[in-house]
């Protein structure tokens, strides 16, 4: 199966550094049509405006985490079937846990490389 | 029976979420969904007592949770455990429905679901799955340099960020907020460090977010030991952030100074509530590290040495057997006092610093007495006088190095101001920036939180009235962004902190209109600059044309003078219009001890603060005036000086009335000179400065008392309150 390399992407963190590290390397996987927003609140600003075919988000970010915007998009209806991919620190046991139990569709654990990175998105968008 | 009715629900909404399952591998999403109904489950089978089915839900759950953190290599296994397990539960359920419990056997199964998950301990499962997921190849394809670059800017300032937020912290240490706010940069750091292959930069984040991360969980409370320690790791951080910064550029600066090994080591402690003591390697372990020795000499060599009688030292004994030679014992011995020397600092509580500088304060003047002890006077003895002569000398070095224990630099207190700054200036819309200088300067650990209040309302000041809106400095030919300087350094006996800002400036006739509308002087008084402008910090004076929330309610300025008179400083004020202006507050070093001079009248003694005398003088007789309007004066170098008779201000008989018979003391007190009139000068002396007590506590004139070296007292003069004393 061919993967759309055209699909849009929303990327959320509030480090902007980090935004441009997970851009580049979403780059060398062949995906070019990003979109960045800094928080939750951001980021549903931008899915209330625009339509977006995939979300990459950081965990742990101010006003709005990703778990609670993962929520958010999960319980509203136009968006709640958004891949959503979630970027974790570590792999603590718990947060794992939870995000799969609020329904995130995969994660990833930095510092991960393009190739981890392009095939959790493959594999999140065949089982679609 | 409708009883089990709710638990069936359940686990045929597993099944069939699981027949749509593709493949022979469980996708996370379904594994999200399976692992909310199992929680259901669990607790439904609980309060329903069906304890079989809770044991497999529970077990199923573990199998899950440990498959979607790719904890078991076996998939496709895990995948066939699970099918199992949903069939078993539907069979357990339907025999409750029906039977009202269930007769089988669940003990293989469980074993099946232990065989796959095993035994691991929660540490080891998380340590696994770390190790595992961090790829081995490194990520150097997206090293480049521009994102290092934007890594520097942007780390710099979330560290900033996170000191700020610290100090919100030590306000409110129950602030979850506050933790967080410290936490998420930490984070955010490491996140990126991991990326860019800064090994060193992502560890030392990683174990800084931990620390926060066991405060956020309540493992850890918030201590000002736990401040001070994070504060240093944030410093620490920014060090090995700039060092980067530095390579980059090409110029790298000096190599680091900080002991990160250390750091962590006092992480470790207060992690664990140990205090940090200062460890140090026994000789024969640094003998067997360096491989002088084995384990075994050193085991035989400790056992001879013990026998001998009297013992020896383990290094003696190794020589003596032949087994080191001196050389290397010596070696490790310096090796032995660097460890201690890399590591010699300890927490003092300041309680104890404070009554050890007392008990030597007492030392000190104990001694002078032994010295001045007429019998010790006239004594021949020559080794008597070289020992009271040598006890001395020691006892003031004591005193030196006693009080320099209460020094710490003014840095944290300028860092603060910063801060301060810098959220005025936001909360203000102006732009300020902040420049300051000599962050070394010691101060006295007593006066640092007295400082702060007159500084903080200086700044406040210099922020709301002294710096001028962006569009006022376009159109004075100034740069848009404001500057605020911070100043410190040592003067003389005292520690001079200089505010200054690069606004309007003050400007007098604004100053002298305010004031004569406020009936605080008489419009027909002729004053200096230096008068006028000393008018801002008289009570109930205030030139804000608005009242705002950062000053301006009048009661600012005069609250600094109080704060700093009473920690016996000054302030002097330099100002140009449109140029800006200098508020420099100066404070004598330590609050314990002042350096004075000894003066007689009549049969009283006082002491001068050294630091207020400019000269000493016999006044020719036709140096003295007596002009109407200006009152007695002596001319000193051609400034004639007001004279000031002490023997009057204290009402006592004097030795000598007129001045070309007596000396006087040229005295500086803000910005005015005066010459007061003493009987004879007795000497220079350190004295321990005692409060009078409560009653004489604010007698004008007098800062205090001091115990003299022959047992009497003598009090230190205070010549700002003399100055006033002898303007009535």
């Amino acid at each position: 199966m061919n993967i759309d390399k055209n699909i849009k992407i929303l990327l959320v963190d509030d480090f902007a550094t980090m935004r441009k590290v997970i851009k580049n390397l979403l780059k060398q996987s062949g995906y070019n049509n990003i979109v960045e927003a800094e928080d939750g609140v951001e980021a549903l600003k931008v899915l209330k405006s625009e339509k977006v075919d995939f979300i990459v988000s950081d965990w742990n970010m101010p006003n709005m985490t990703g778990i609670e915007l993962l929520k958010a998009v999960r319980a509203d209806s136009d968006l709640s079937g958004l891949p959503f991919l979630m970027v974790t620190a570590e792999g603590l046991k718990e947060n794992v846990v939870v995000a799969v139990k609020a329904g995130v569709s995969n994660y990833i654990v930095k510092p991960f490389t393009a190739e981890v990175l392009n095939e959790k998105i493959k594999k999140i968008i065949e089982k679609l | 029976m409708e009883k089990y009715g709710s638990l069936m629900n359940l686990i045929d909404g597993m099944a069939s979420d699981f027949l749509f399952i593709d493949g022979r591998e469980i996708d996370v999403p379904t594994a999200g969904k399976l692992l909310n109904n199992l929680d259901e489950l669990i607790k439904e089978a609980n309060s329903q007592k069906v304890f079989q089915l809770k044991n497999v839900a529970g077990g199923l759950n573990s199998l899950l949770e440990k498959t979607i953190l790719d904890d078991i290599d076996d998939k496709e296994a895990s995948f066939n455990v699970l099918e199992k397990g949903i069939a078993l539960m539907q069979e357990i359920g339907e025999s409750f429905k029906n039977t009202n419990g269930y007769e089988g056997d669940i003990e293989s199964f469980m074993e099946s679901i232990v065989a796959l998950t095993g035994d691991q301990l929660l540490e080891e499962v998380v340590e696994a799955y770390q190790e595992e997921s961090q790829p081995a190849e490194t990520i150097e394809e997206i090293q480049d340099d521009s994102l290092l670059r934007d890594f520097i800017v942007e780390g710099l300032e979330y560290i900033d960020e996170i000191e700020v937020n610290l100090l919100n912290l030590e306000q409110e240490p129950e602030n979850l907020d506050c933790v967080n706010a410290i936490f998420r940069p930490f984070h955010s750091i490491k996140g990126v460090a991991g990326f860019l292959n800064l090994e060193t930069v992502c560890d030392f984040a990683h174990i800084l977010e931990n620390l926060l991360d066991r405060i956020r969980n309540k493992e850890l409370s918030v201590t000002s030991r736990l401040i001070d320690i994070i504060l240093d790791g944030a410093d620490a951080l920014k060090a090995l952030i700039i060092e980067l910064k530095e390579n980059m550029e090409g110029n790298p600066g000096e190599p680091l100074e900080i002991d990160l090994p250390a750091l962590k080591k006092r992480i470790e402690n207060v992690e664990q509530d140990v205090s940090d003591a200062v460890e140090v390697k026994r000789l024969g372990e640094i003998l067997v590290e360096d491989g002088a020795i084995t384990e075994e000499n050193l085991e035989q060599g400790l056992e001879v040495a013990q026998e001998l009688t009297p013992p020896k030292k383990i290094g003696e004994s190794l020589i003596s057997e032949g087994k080191v030679t001196p050389k290397q014992v010596s070696q490790a011995l310096r090796k032995q006092t660097k460890q201690v020397a890399d590591t010699a600092v300890i927490r003092v509580n300041i309680k104890k610093l404070d009554d050890l500088i007392d008990m030597v304060g007492e030392l000190v003047i104990t001694q002078a007495m032994i010295r001045q002890n007429s019998f010790i006077l006239s004594n021949s003895d020559i080794r008597l006088s070289r020992d009271v002569s040598r006890l001395s000398s020691i006892t003031s070095e004591l005193q030196r190095t006693s009080t320099s224990l209460r020094m710490v630099p003014i840095k944290q207190t300028f860092q603060r101001t910063s801060r301060l700054i810098r959220d005025l200036s936001r909360d203000t819309g102006k732009q300020v920036g902040v420049v300051t200088e000599g962050e070394d300067t010691e101060i006295d650990r007593n006066m640092v939180e007295e400082i702060y209040n007159p500084l903080v309302h200086m700044v406040r000041n210099a922020v709301d009235h002294g710096i001028d809106s962006s569009e006022e400095r376009i159109k004075a030919g100034k740069p848009e962004k404001g500057l605020i300087q911070l100043k410190a350094f040592h003067r003389g006996g005292n520690v001079v902190i200089e505010i200054s800002d690069d606004g309007k400036g003050l400007d007098r006739d604004v100053i002298l209109k305010k004031a004569v509308e406020k009936k605080l002087i008489d419009s027909s008084q002729d004053l200096s600059d230096q008068d006028i402008y000393k008018l801002i910090f008289l009570p109930g004076f205030s030139t804000a044309a608005k009242v705002t929330d950062i000053s301006g309610r009048g009661v600012g300025m005069d609250v600094v003078k109080q704060a700093v008179v009473k920690l016996r400083g000054k302030i002097e004020i330099d100002s140009t219009i449109n140029k800006g202006s200098t508020f420099s507050l100066g404070f004598p070093l330590t609050m314990a001890i002042i350096d004075g001079m000894i003066v007689r009248v009549g049969t009283e003694r006082y002491i001068i603060p050294t630091t207020a005398i400019r000269q000493l003088l016999r006044p020719v007789k036709k140096s003295y005036n007596n002009i109407i309007g200006k009152g007695e004066t002596i001319n000193v170098m051609g400034n004639l000086l007001q004279l000031v008779r002490l023997y009057k201000i204290f009402d006592i008989e004097p030795e000598h009335k007129n001045p070309w018979d007596a000396i006087v003391v040229v005295v500086e007190c803000e910005n005015s000179s005066k010459t007061l009139m003493v009987d004879e000068i007795l000497g220079e002396e350190e004295v321990v400065i005692k409060s009078l007590g409560e009653s004489l506590k604010n007698s004008k004139g007098v800062s205090g008392g001091a115990i003299m070296g022959d047992g009497n007292v003598g009090l230190i003069l205070d010549p700002e309150g003399l100055f006033e004393l002898s303007e009535v």
